[in-house]
């Protein structure tokens, strides 16, 4: 039942009250506000602000939002009421920013090392110094590497980013003349892209349809609180419930299935099976959607438990390779067979499967992280999608969607800004090691060609392929954002010259040699970023709302300007000049001739097609400054049905050379034409078989197998007999990234994930498990893998299955500020970091870090 | 006669923490401490049956503005420092409260002293502040983690001009936008935003749309109207309190 706003309003019993619809979601202009107070002749109402637009980055789903702006300070934020992904509404997240922007423990100038000696709990004497002292410092530093012929040691570390990105990532390395800049991307979900790709050719994240789904199959992940549609989906699961069916496959309970028809406990690391169950019930009880899939040419299902099919017997349409997936994967993949593996009762399997069906085309299989960012984890991300292909929800109503186009404009080419050393020292190797037989990371097909941040600290380690000298980090992290983040600790210790640009004084910061205070990027920075929810893309600026209340840095444009300058000083003028001419105003051809008026050119140049009149869909904006005020641009819906006919893939012929885009058959591939390719050619470029190369990347499966989604048993780190219970890990709806834990209000409302206590980092634990270990509820227990041990808290849970144990992604912070560490000073954490518990490793095909499906082992033991 | 009250519905509710974190940007509340949580709204949340037949729910959690409230009953102060208003609104009076907590004492939804949260059921839905204790320690705090380099609570209060920096400012006669010492406070349904035709709130930023707030005695009013299609329940019924805060529908569908 909808609530109406307007039919409340007309009930108000305020006299001469005025419906001022400045809280949310309506569609006017923003309310200046300046008449408030109206209430009782001025005595009763908010005093005069703004709603200023800009973007909210406390997770992916890049939120368009508005800050309420009074007498120059940021008080509340809502969403963008122009949004059509979120409709003027933000998820917790967006108001727990506030206490990061007043953060009493933000850095407020450039500071400088004192002490040489770095390392956890070792104090870096940090001490106040100019931004002129400390720009000419990096630049004398990185100035050294190019004259001693060595740029390549220069490296990037980049965290969260907009897409102003291009500049300090692209522009600033490769002109330098290094390979290594290195993106987090690979640290949350690169295995789930795989998974995408080798079935529908997008390397990237599936869009929903949900107001139009009759069933939603949730796998691996919890929509109301993380991934990529937070508030629209917090918005919709109720009607979905009233409306059709969701079903949440996840080893423990979330917010998602606890309100969920159907709640599949599978065991960590067995999603492979269930999703072969599931498609086997689809195919052997003849259900799946044949406009989609095709069927057999006489019409008669041959798909019968363990037979082997004839592929010429079945005439496919839209898809590629069923009937061989059924022979090399499928058949005898029985809902007993899956349930004595995954631990779902058979009955369950069948009936998800059929309502599944029952429901087709109009179901979305959201997959998740969980589903895919296991050690093994390539395979069943790719499992879990290839349902979509069963039921035809590809592309269509109700089911998963790509991205609508969003018109930025491309980087501008930079190879004429190289001189000689730079050209060839940035296609040396890169330090991640990506593209080496051990690990293909194979992004959009190509072998290397996606980044594996986590795996940088094995390059630093072991200088392979050469050492790294100078770095510089932004809204970065690692030392505690990756799995396995001692490792990093020793190898941030290794690197001789460090730059951070951060709010706080992280983790990753404490190994600084020189810091400085960034924006925070939803209040005080001038950038976009692009990203879709809801089957609207969109385009949005995050913006400079409220002043800074000292001199803070845009880390990717204010940063290569003024290091550009110092270049120039020391006769290396090539980036400058680049940032200056090909930067120019697009409205007056102006150059820039300082750092802010360079960002407002840029972010003016990448967006211009979305105000100058120029766009052919989406919202129309009467110029720049509109823009801004508004903050955003809507594509038009996505269409149904885009890629049907063969077009999940396309050839193109560049410069001579053939490549295919999206799948190599051009059709949804149950049988990966694509993989096949890409693993082949990683294959050939080393010399050997695909056999040796999946060997080599702990997959068991072997011939003809690996083209196809299949079960791979969970891989595990720690014996059950040592490290009897199996870790999972998962993200807080309250975690910015690893951001929000120096805010107070983090820890009063940590109960908001289910299971958690406030002001606490719970291990989540089967009673009946705590019983046997003798624990009580609130003990204080420490936990141990293979990798590491934390100290925490024991809760104990219903909705956590004996023989795992859970704990949120967050806590454990052994710097950061007063609030997120136990002691700044001594770097000691306050709670556990999972990430010192899981120990590093890479679902290899893909690049992705692995934080699922079961891989850690732990023991439990009371302090 | 008007009865402003609150339907939840928690079939949309998805236990998310907006209303509660929105409740404090607006209305400036302190962050828990000496047992009071200073949060006007809350949750409680209830795990029920055993694993893999395990229910949760969540029931966001508010001053019930009850009909018969006992908080105003138990009010020494003459005039009532907490007293109801026209639309039936328990309404506090800053100026009037005398810090006596006698109205914290005859709440049944309130504790003096809160020890545990929400996850196991305890809230108060009124806090009082300290005598003698500046409401916002955490912005009035001098620190400075790295010195000379990282800011302190009291330098971002002195460089906004605002206690706390993130204080959202509005008038009305009765409550400041921050309390002073010695006095107790709770929801006030957002009466600044209402007498402008506003919704509170925590109504407007709830991302689902799962609260709603109107004259229950008016049958046109949308909360009247959900309460007449749909079974409901107050917390603690059988105290004689007539709370105006309803529950409709199952949080969870299975």
């Amino acid at each position: 039942m909808q609530i109406k706003r307007r039919d409340f309003l007309k009930l108000s019993m305020a006299a001469g009250a005025t419906a001022v619809l400045s809280s949310c979601g309506g569609t006017k202009e923003p309310a200046m506000n300046a008449l408030a107070a109206k209430g009782a002749g001025g005595k009763i109402g908010e005093l005069p602000g703004e709603w200023k637009a800009s973007t909210c980055q406390g997770c992916t789903c890049w939120c368009p939002v508005e800050i309420f702006v009074q007498d120059g300070r940021a008080v509340k934020v809502q969403g963008n009421r122009y949004s059509k992904q979120n409709d003027g509404k933000v998820c917790p997240r967006g108001h727990l920013s506030l206490q990061q922007v007043y953060d009493p423990d933000r850095v407020k100038v450039p500071m400088k090392r004192t002490n040489p000696k770095k390392g956890r709990g070792i104090d870096p004497g940090f001490v106040p110094i100019s931004w002129d002292e400390a720009f000419n410092t990096i630049a004398d530093q990185m100035m050294a590497l190019r004259k001693a012929g060595e740029p390549e040691k220069y490296m990037l570390l980049r965290g969260r980013y907009t897409y102003m990105r291009d500049l300090i990532y692209d522009a600033v390395t490769k002109i330098f003349g290094s390979p290594n800049n290195i993106s987090h991307s690979s640290l949350c979900a690169e295995a789930e892209n795989f998974g995408a790709y080798y079935t529908e050719g997008i390397w990237g994240y599936r869009d929903y349809d949900i107001d139009n789904s009759k069933y939603v199959l949730v796998w691996g992940c919890d929509p109301v609180s993380s991934n990529r549609m937070v508030p629209a989906m917090i918005k919709r699961l109720g009607d979905v419930l009233d409306r059709a069916t969701v079903a949440v496959v996840d080893p423990k309970l979330n917010n998602t299935g606890a309100k969920a028809q159907e709640w599949l406990p599978l065991l960590p690391g067995t999603d492979g099976a269930l999703a072969l169950a599931i498609a086997h019930v689809i195919l052997s009880e003849g259900l799946w959607f044949k406009e989609f899939v095709g069927d057999f040419k006489d019409g008669k299902n041959l798909f019968k438990v363990g037979a082997t099919v004839d592929e010429t017997a079945f005439l496919e349409k839209e898809t590629h390779g069923v009937v061989r997936w059924w022979n090399l994967a499928v058949k005898d993949m029985t809902p007993a067979k899956a349930a004595e593996i995954t631990k779902v009762p058979v009955e369950q399997i069948i009936r998800v499967a059929r309502g599944m069906a029952a429901a087709a085309p109009n179901v979305a299989v959201w997959m998740g992280p969980g589903a895919a960012m296991q050690v093994r984890g390539g395979y069943s991300a790719m499992a879990v999608n290839a349902l979509n292909g069963l039921v035809g929800s590809v592309d269509n109503v109700g089911g998963t969607l790509p991205s609508n186009k969003v018109p930025a404009k491309k980087m501008p080419e930079l190879g004429a800004y190289q001189d000689d050393l730079a050209k060839k020292h940035s296609k040396l190797k890169k330090i991640d090691q990506r593209g080496t037989k051990a690990y293909p990371a194979l992004n959009e097909g190509k072998s290397g060609g996606g980044s594996m941040a986590n795996n940088v600290a094995t390059g630093i380690l072991a200088a392979d392929p050469y050492d790294i000298k100078v770095a510089v980090g932004y809204m970065n992290n690692f030392v505690f954002s990756c799995s396995g983040a001692e490792r990093w600790e020793k190898a941030m210790e290794k690197i001789p010259f460090f730059v951070h640009i951060t709010t706080n004084a992280a983790e990753m910061t404490q190994y600084a040699d020189i810091v400085l205070p960034g924006a925070h990027a939803k209040f005080e920075k001038l950038c976009w970023v692009k990203q879709k929810q809801n089957r609207y893309a969109q385009c949005t600026l995050l913006q400079p709302v409220i002043e800074p209340l000292w001199q803070v840095i845009n880390d990717e444009t204010d940063f290569p300007w003024m290091l550009g300058e110092k270049f120039a000083e020391r006769g290396f003028p090539n980036l400058i000049d680049y940032l200056k001419k090909e930067f120019k105003d697009p409205e007056t051809g102006k150059m820039a001739t300082n750092a802010k008026e360079f960002t407002e050119y840029a972010v003016k140049y990448y967006t211009q097609d979305m105000w100058n009149g120029k766009s052919k869909g989406g919202d129309k904006i009467a110029g720049w400054e509109e823009f801004k005020k508004r903050g955003m641009w809507n594509s038009d819906a996505q269409p149904y049905k885009s890629r049907w006919g063969g077009k999940f893939g396309k050839d193109v012929e560049k410069d001579g050379k053939k490549t295919t885009t999206g799948t190599v058959s051009h059709k949804f591939e149950f049988y990966s034409e694509t993989l096949k390719k890409a693993l082949e050619g990683h294959a050939g470029k080393h010399k050997t078989t695909v056999d040796d190369i999946l060997s080599t990347c702990n997959y068991i499966v072997q011939g003809e197998q690996a083209f196809v989604p299949h079960y791979e048993p969970p891989f595990r780190h720690g014996s059950k007999e040592e490290y009897p219970f199996t870790f999972i890990d998962y993200k807080s709806r309250l975690n910015h990234e690893g951001r929000s834990q120096n805010s107070p209000w983090y820890y009063e409302f940590k109960h908001v994930d289910p299971g958690d206590v406030g002001h606490q980092d719970v291990l989540k634990i089967n009673p009946a498990d705590a019983g046997k270990l003798g624990l009580k509820d609130g003990d204080a227990i420490r936990v141990t893998s293979v990798a590491g041990s934390i100290e925490c808290t024991i809760h104990l849970w219903e909705g956590i299955q004996p023989g795992t144990v859970a704990k949120a992604f967050g806590q454990g912070h052994w710097a950061y500020g007063r609030t997120a560490s136990k002691d700044f000073a001594k770097g000691k954490p306050r709670g556990g970091n999972n990430n010192t518990l899981m120990p590093f490793d890479t679902e290899r095909l893909s690049g992705a870090n692995v934080r699922n499906g079961g891989f850690t082992g732990v023991k439990i033991e009371r302090l | 006669m008007t009865q402003y009250a609150m339907v939840i519905d928690l079939r949309k509710c998805v236990g998310c923490g907006s209303c509660a974190l929105a409740c404090k940007t607006e209305n400036n509340t302190a962050l828990r401490k000496n047992g009071q949580t200073h949060n006007w709204a809350d949750y409680i949340h209830e795990t029920t049956g055993k694993f893999p037949d395990t229910k949760y729910r969540t029931l966001p959690v508010l001053c019930n503005h009850c009909s018969k409230a006992p908080c105003v009953e138990a009010c020494p102060v003459e005039p009532k420092a907490m007293f109801k208003t026209a639309e039936g609104i328990t309404m506090h009076n800053d100026e009037r409260c005398i810090g006596c907590r006698a109205c914290q004492e005859a709440c049944p939804y309130s504790m003096s002293e809160v020890k545990k949260d929400g996850a196991y059921g305890q809230y108060s839905v009124i806090s009082y502040n300290d005598e003698g204790a500046p409401t916002h320690p955490f912005f009035t705090d001098k620190t400075e983690l790295i010195k000379g380099c990282t800011t302190s609570g009291a330098e971002l209060a002195a460089k906004t001009g605002a206690l706390p920096p993130d204080k959202t400012a509005y008038r009305h006669p009765d409550y400041e936008a921050v309390r002073r010492d010695n006095i107790v406070e709770k929801c006030i349904f957002c009466d600044h935003r209402l007498k402008n035709g506003e919704l509170p709130y925590c109504v407007s930023a709830c991302p689902s749309g799962a609260r709603a707030v109107g004259d229950i005695n008016d049958p046109a009013s949308e909360v009247a109207k959900q309460l007449k299609q749909h079974k409901h329940f107050v917390l603690k019924p059988d105290g004689g309190t007539k709370p105006n805060v309803y529950y409709i529908r199952e949080y969870a569908a299975r």
